[in-house]
């Protein structure tokens, strides 16, 4: 018999308030954290990706003039689905080797770390998010009602990217260069996302290998949406969703069944 | 049933990795993949244990470091997977593990109390029902809107056992958290614990002072490398407990250590009046009395300093010092050590010498010794110890009692008023064994 049975009743409403509750205080802490500690707190999550954009921008329609239109807008859209994605990937890969006191806490549901980066980063995108929408109005575009599916598109992102996330968090509790591994990947992949290019460039025999890539068609949609008014490929959408499902059932699986190792492997 | 904890057969055991299992991946590729899970060394942290806490009642785990207590707490709780038996724990699951777990040192006291809470299981709207008390029971009213990183050790770990503390758990895991704060706080968490368990919270508590929980549980376990040695009474179970560790430093006394002589003149030879390990070594002993002269008699109730010179060649974890008075046939008349005054010790590195100052000693007249000793940080075995080295005369009339306290003598005759006579005053009369009415 290979059982612990922690016979706690608790009423299931407590229990989804509980883990709200949780996630709320965590990502609030990791927020305050992080402009708490600087002086120009809350801006830093601004002034990284605008020096970025200068960058691109110089880059882009000067020295290798891409002939995009609306450039800063484009840009920066592709740059904040992106990071969301990276910083995201980056931190939870690393989110249960970093959180061992929390892990071996009778009670704590693990599974909630992944979630907790994830969600941290999610709202560092959205204080950013008026300032693309600054770039598209300044620039003389307009939002059109498309720019209404964006919390659908959003949520599509953060399964798709939670899911990974506990893979990735998973094994790297039992290989800790996976964590070293996944900077190498993400930078390779941040160059074949198309953040500051646009996708319609690729040539089309290279087409099939570089969609597999679902942060293209993710940066794709978000830019169909807000910069050109557009229904994005729902056909990919919702494969990519159904994917990201499976994806989340399988990685939340492996996490809880490798779950017990944690303790023993931290 | 009646019973909070139910563990049967309780077993676990650890892979040792460092040798045979990769850790990273280029290891793993080299190796092809091949030995990801075979494993050579694993040892038993927990070999079938049975034991059941009824509820209410307050149970010690005893041990030394790797007997599997932790091990044993944490499967309770529901962290991990017992490789074989049972664990049924029944009721809501609190713990005192570390303190200051989630804690951000950047957010203020409020705000850490808010995340430690939840992290320990209450919903944002309990921790903000119980905001006042938790920062009462702190202590810390006037800190709380700073932030966490300017609070000492002491601070921190009063705010997270405050929070910790305002939950209402009916199954409560400790493990070595007691030692928190000053005397006055240990005494009010110590008093918060009685309250859990008279609300019928049942408790498993781990702690390496053997006096705190001699006296706080109501039943002790011993572990001793996984398996349970024995169950049952505090004074019973710890009083075994004490003497195996006493047969462990004798184990560990080096042999071929020569004898050598003491500026007191005693002689001090391992195995006969020394014991120890010799990791950390005594070097001098002195006894002072008031006025800080040197001193090897002393009046009853004068003050005595006993001052321990030690050297050591490598880092030692927080070391514990004990001092004790013991009669010529070996009576122990008193026993002080670092440990049980909730002292901890920084590691010590080097030489150095620490002081006990007693402000009186009411011991009656006679012929003592000074018994010196440094213990590992859980007392799991002596660095070095000196057993009746230290000779000490107590300047009295004997007595066949032990102490010699202020005394009066107060004598009311019905027809005659009394006369009070006072030793402090007249010591004359009780040293000529009368008195003078």
């Amino acid at each position: 018999m290979n059982n612990t049975s922690a016979v706690a009743i608790v009423p299931l409403g407590r229990r989804v308030i509980y883990i709200r509750d949780l996630l709320h205080a965590l990502v609030l802490r990791d927020i305050k954290a992080q402009y708490k500690s600087s002086i120009l707190g809350i801006l830093w999550s601004l002034i990284n990706p605008l020096m970025q954009l200068m960058v691109f921008s110089f880059l882009f329609r000067v020295v290798l003039p891409l002939g995009i239109d609306n450039y800063a807008a484009f840009a920066f859209s592709g740059m904040l689905a992106w990071s969301w994605f990276q910083l995201s990937m980056l931190q939870a890969t690393s989110a249960i080797t970093s959180h061992r006191e929390l892990i071996r806490r009778p009670g704590f549901p693990a599974p909630i770390l992944p979630a907790i980066t994830v969600t941290t980063n999610l709202i560092n995108m959205l204080m950013a998010l008026p300032l693309l929408l600054l770039f598209i109005v300044f620039s003389g575009g307009e939002l059109k009602s498309t720019a209404l599916f964006l919390p659908l598109l959003m949520m599509l992102q953060f399964v798709f990217t939670l899911s990974l996330a506990y893979l990735t968090a998973t094994a790297n509790v039992l290989f800790r260069d996976i964590q070293h591994l996944m900077a190498v990947c993400l930078q390779l992949t941040f160059y074949f996302t198309p953040v500051f290019y646009s996708a319609s460039r690729v040539p089309e025999k290279y087409k099939f290998l570089y969609e597999l890539n679902p942060m293209v068609h993710l940066v794709t949609a978000y830019r169909d949406l807000l910069l050109f008014g557009q229904i994005p490929n729902l056909r990919t959408l919702s494969f990519l969703a159904l994917a990201s499902v499976v994806l989340l059932v399988f990685g939340y699986t492996f996490f809880m069944r490798m779950r017990d190792r944690f303790v023993e492997e931290l | 049933m009646n019973d909070a904890i139910v563990v049967e057969n309780l077993s676990k055991h650890f892979r040792r990795f460092e040798k045979d299992r990769p850790s990273s991946l280029k290891e793993a590729a080299l190796r092809g993949f091949r030995n990801l899970n075979r494993s050579e060394t694993k040892f038993w942290a927990l070999r079938d244990v049975s034991f059941t806490v009824p509820r209410g009642k307050m149970i010690g785990i005893i041990g030394q470091n790797g007997a599997g207590k932790s091990t044993l707490l944490r499967l309770i709780g529901g962290v991990g997977r017992p490789d074989s038996g049972k664990v049924k724990v029944s009721g809501r699951i609190g713990a005192l593990l570390d303190l200051t777990t989630g804690f951000h040192p950047d957010l203020t006291g409020r705000e850490n109390v808010f995340v430690s809470g939840v992290i320990c299981g209450l919903t944002r709207a309990e921790v903000a029902e119980r905001l006042d008390d938790i920062i009462a029971f702190a202590e810390l009213k006037n800190f709380i809107d700073n932030p966490v990183r300017t609070y000492s050790t002491g601070m921190q770990m009063r705010l997270g056992f405050a929070v910790a503390v305002h939950t209402d758990p009916e199954v409560l895991l400790i493990d070595e958290v007691l030692a928190v704060g000053d005397l006055a706080f240990q005494d009010k968490c110590l008093k918060r614990i009685k309250e859990f368990k008279q609300y019928g919270c049942s408790i498993l508590f781990i702690s390496h002072n053997l006096g705190q929980t001699e006296q706080i549980c109501d039943e002790v376990i011993w572990l001793r490398q996984g398996e349970l040695v024995a169950k049952g009474n505090p004074e019973v179970v710890v009083g075994e407990y004490t003497a195996e560790l006493a047969s462990e430093t004798r184990r560990r006394t080096p042999i071929e250590q020569p004898a050598i002589i003491t500026p007191s003149g005693a002689e001090l030879a391992v195995n006969k009046n020394r014991f120890g390990s010799m990791e950390m070594e005594i070097t001098a002993v002195e006894l002072f009395d008031s006025r800080g002269v040197p001193a090897t008699e002393l009046n009853a109730g004068e003050a005595l300093s006993v001052a321990i010179e030690f050297t050591t060649n490598r880092p030692i974890d927080h070391p514990i010092f004990s001092i004790s008075i013991s009669r010529d046939d070996g009576f122990l008349c008193f026993d002080a050590n670092t440990s049980a005054q909730g002292l901890q010790l920084p590691v010590i590195e080097q030489n150095g010498k620490i002081v006990l100052h007693i402000e009186r000693l009411d011991l009656s007249g006679g012929r003592y010794f000074v018994d010196v000793g440094i213990y590992e940080k859980e007392w799991t075995y002596g660095y070095d110890y000196h057993w009746h080295v230290y000779p000490l005369e107590i300047r009295a009339p004997e007595s066949k009692g032990i102490l010699r306290p202020p005394q009066l003598w107060e004598l009311s005759e019905l027809a005659q008023k009394a006369e009070p006579v006072d030793t402090i005053l007249r010591p004359r009369f009780i040293e000529q064994g009368r008195t003078n009415l």
